[in-house]
């Protein structure tokens, strides 16, 4: 199972491929050491040769052909065919002096260079030499053994086929191994997402420690599967959310029609019910809408719409907007700001955030609410403060959920999606929302990432360390 | 080819849904012309010199962005409202970049549709640039920003003041209250609060406290209506 797979594996074909490359460079560097070997060795032969020749053909032009027979009876008497190869011919072909035993039969021109075996039947002794005839008719072949280049070859052989097999098994055991190895962590990883499909999403990718490019990948896949479990773990409340809130107010219209229907009433009845019902279908709408709304911003690319937008001069208008608001609870919202604070946006989200949160601070704060914008050395920032009950610290990371209601609130109008829009658009934004105490009542800050114009950070002159 | 002033192409795939808004419109003495798909709407949108259309965004055979492209490249410019179950910035940017001239997103009040579908036809026959506005005895200089009441001036924030001027142009008309939040604070999103009645609240004590009748007046579920009594 595992060997198909190992074999099958992409890997091990690179590893093949690889195998089969480093084989053949090894075979073309001691192709050419052998080459360029053979060919010095026959060089260096046939200077030898030549140089020898010339020597007798001096000697017999100088002082005839018997004095040609005694310097080569010389030359071979006490020394093995090593040292060298002469052979004189008379022209009938009978021997006159040397050390082979007759004339190779591969020599039957007149006069050249040839490599040859040796006659005699003691081995294939390669020979290589010059032969030619002399003017009285009789023939001489001068010449050396080749056995160095001979056994030389066969070193040259030996390396190449004990080489080659070394480099095959070590490349075949690497490429098995690395292999393996590869196929073994995919396998983890496949197991895995087996897993995940059969049975949902709780398996995760196991770690080797190891700390390479498998473990990177198997922890991304796995910080992946976690932010995954989160938004399905939120999908599913949602929806649970959305059955119920949306459930209790059509409950309650249904109801209400159903008494009608049978109860037969007077026209300013009907008027009153339609008018009811017709207030109690446009919450569920606007609920709706406001759901749509935060998972389309949930799911917007930040990059495409966002321009430089100055967040003073949209806190200044929500501020005005709700200012009116506020007038009405006999407070006011105090709108306060250092100056030009740019920040990276979109207008009608942030908008629809800083109204919210305004929204919450003069629905349950009541009096004045403070708006600050400022631009310090940890971003621009928004706070909005008042001075209503506030949030118990427990409740602070709840109140985010979405259709989250703390318990006091459950009665007051408005259906709990108004800081998970908050949420969206500073998750958006990459801006951090911080909650504290401004005791007495809640203070919650947007924190901006600092604008980059160009290579500086913009941060309002003489705004840096304001503190809001 | 005469214009005739009170006739209205809908464009609505779902039967329903145009014989509500025909019949909406009709009560507002339009005369409508029903298209059910892409394709019929831009034949008859080709041939026909209505006075303003209504388009919706998915249509079969012939996308509603696509119809209104093609015929303001034929030179038709009847002011056209799209509506839509898509309301989100960027649905409304490319309906509007195609040639649309306003947004209506589903569901929406019958009210909200005649009061945008005046304002476009009012706008396809008359163009009101004047710098002077007067209404009953309230009078607006948009040039130095001040306003009078029977010649005494009202003080008045910007936003207000720009929203009085809105009211002021459309005098006689409802104007919804996304249309405000649109043409004032530059927003195209409701932000499902009372904030702006409360706001409106605000500016009529402004202009109409004490004095010899109101200005402005509330249409409940739709919006706002400035008009002098006759």
């Amino acid at each position: 199972m595992l060997l198909t797979r190992t074999l099958k594996s992409s890997t091990f074909r690179v590893a093949v491929i690889c195998i089969a490359v480093f084989s053949g460079a090894i075979v073309a560097l001691l192709g050419f050491v052998y080459w360029a070997t053979a060919d010095y060795v026959h060089r260096r032969c046939d200077a030898e040769i030549s140089a020898d020749r010339a020597s007798l053909v001096q000697a017999y032009e100088k002082a005839g052909r018997d004095v040609l027979v005694n310097t080569i009876n010389q030359r071979i008497v006490g020394r093995g065919i090593e040292a060298g190869i002469y052979l004189l011919l008379d022209p009938s072909l009978g021997v006159l002096a040397g050390n082979l035993k007759g004339w190779p039969p591969a020599l039957h021109r007149i006069q050249g260079w040839a490599d040859f075996e040796a006659p005699e039947a003691a081995g294939h002794l390669l020979l290589r030499g010059t032969y030619e005839t002399l003017s009285d008719g009789s023939h001489l072949l001068v010449g050396r053994s080749l056995d160095d280049l001979d056994r030389f070859v066969g070193i040259i052989k030996t390396a190449l086929l004990y080489g080659a097999i070394w480099a095959l098994v070590l490349a075949t055991v690497a490429g098995v191994s690395v292999t393996r190895r590869t196929v073994g962590r995919i396998e983890a990883i496949n197991a895995t997402t087996r897993a995940i499909m059969q049975n949902g999403l709780g398996t995760r990718i196991p770690l080797r420690g190891t700390r390479d490019e498998w473990d990177h990948l198997a922890n991304n896949l796995n910080a992946m599967l976690d932010r995954i479990e989160k938004l399905m773990r939120e999908v599913r409340q949602v929806s649970d959310n959305v059955a119920h809130d949306l459930r209790t107010p059509l409950t309650r219209l249904r109801g209400r029609l159903e008494r009608a229907y049978h109860a037969g009433l007077n026209p300013e009845g009907y008027h009153a019910l339609i008018a009811d019902s017709m207030r109690e279908l446009d919450t569920v709408l606007g609920t709706f809408s406001s759901l749509l709304r935060i998972s389309r911003i949930e799911a917007l690319d930040p990059s495409g719409a966002f321009r430089i937008i100055d967040l003073d001069q949209v806190a200044g208008e929500v501020a005005e907007l709700f200012d009116a608001a506020a007038e009405a609870k006999d407070g006011h919202v105090k709108f306060q700001s250092a100056g030009r604070v740019p920040v990276l946006g979109d207008r009608d989200l942030l908008f629809d955030a800083i109204s919210n949160l305004l929204d919450n601070a003069v629905t349950h704060g009541g009096g004045d609410v403070h708006v600050t914008v400022c631009d310090n050395d940890q971003g621009p920032t928004i706070s909005v403060a008042d001075r209503g009950p506030g949030i118990p610290l427990e409740e602070r990371p709840h109140v985010l959920k979405r259709f989250y209601r703390i318990e006091r609130s459950r009665s007051s109008p408005g259906h709990g999606l108004g800081l998970s829009l908050v949420t969206a658009v500073a998750q958006l934004h990459r801006a951090r929302l911080e909650m504290e105490d401004n005791s007495p009542g809640l203070k919650i800050r947007l924190r901006f990432p600092p604008v980059v114009t160009g290579s500086s950070l913009s941060v309002a002159p003489g705004a840096s360390g304001t503190y809001c | 080819m005469e214009r005739n002033a009170r006739r209205v192409l809908v464009i609505e795939d779902d039967p329903d849904t145009a014989e509500q808004l025909a019949e909406c419109l009709r009560n507002s003495r339009y005369e409508v012309d029903l298209a059910v798909d892409g394709r019929q709407g831009l034949a008859l949108g080709l041939i026909t010199n209505y006075v303003v259309m209504t388009v919706d965004r998915m249509l079969p055979r012939i996308d509603g962005i696509e119809v209104i492209r093609r015929l303001r490249e034929d030179g038709i410019v009847t002011p056209t409202l799209i509506i839509s179950a898509l309301g989100e910035v960027d649905d409304r940017v490319r309906g509007l970049r195609a040639g649309g001239d306003d947004y209506l997103v589903k569901p929406f009040a019958f009210a909200e549709l005649q009061a945008r579908v005046d304002a476009l036809a009012r706008r396809s026959t008359t163009a009101m640039r004047e710098t002077l506005l007067r209404v009953g005895d309230l009078e607006m200089d948009l040039l130095t920003r001040t306003a009078y009441r029977k010649g005494r001036a009202i003080e008045l924030l910007p936003k207000e003041f720009q929203l009085l001027a809105y009211l002021v142009r459309h005098a006689g008309q409802v104007v919804p209250r996304a249309m405000l939040l649109q043409h004032v604070w530059d927003l195209h999103f409701d932000p499902m609060t009372n904030v702006l009645d409360v706001y409106v609240g605000r500016l009529r004590r402004k202009v109409d406290g004490e004095r010899a009748y109101p200005l402005i007046h509330t249409v409940r579920g739709v919006g706002f209506c400035l008009r002098a009594p006759d």
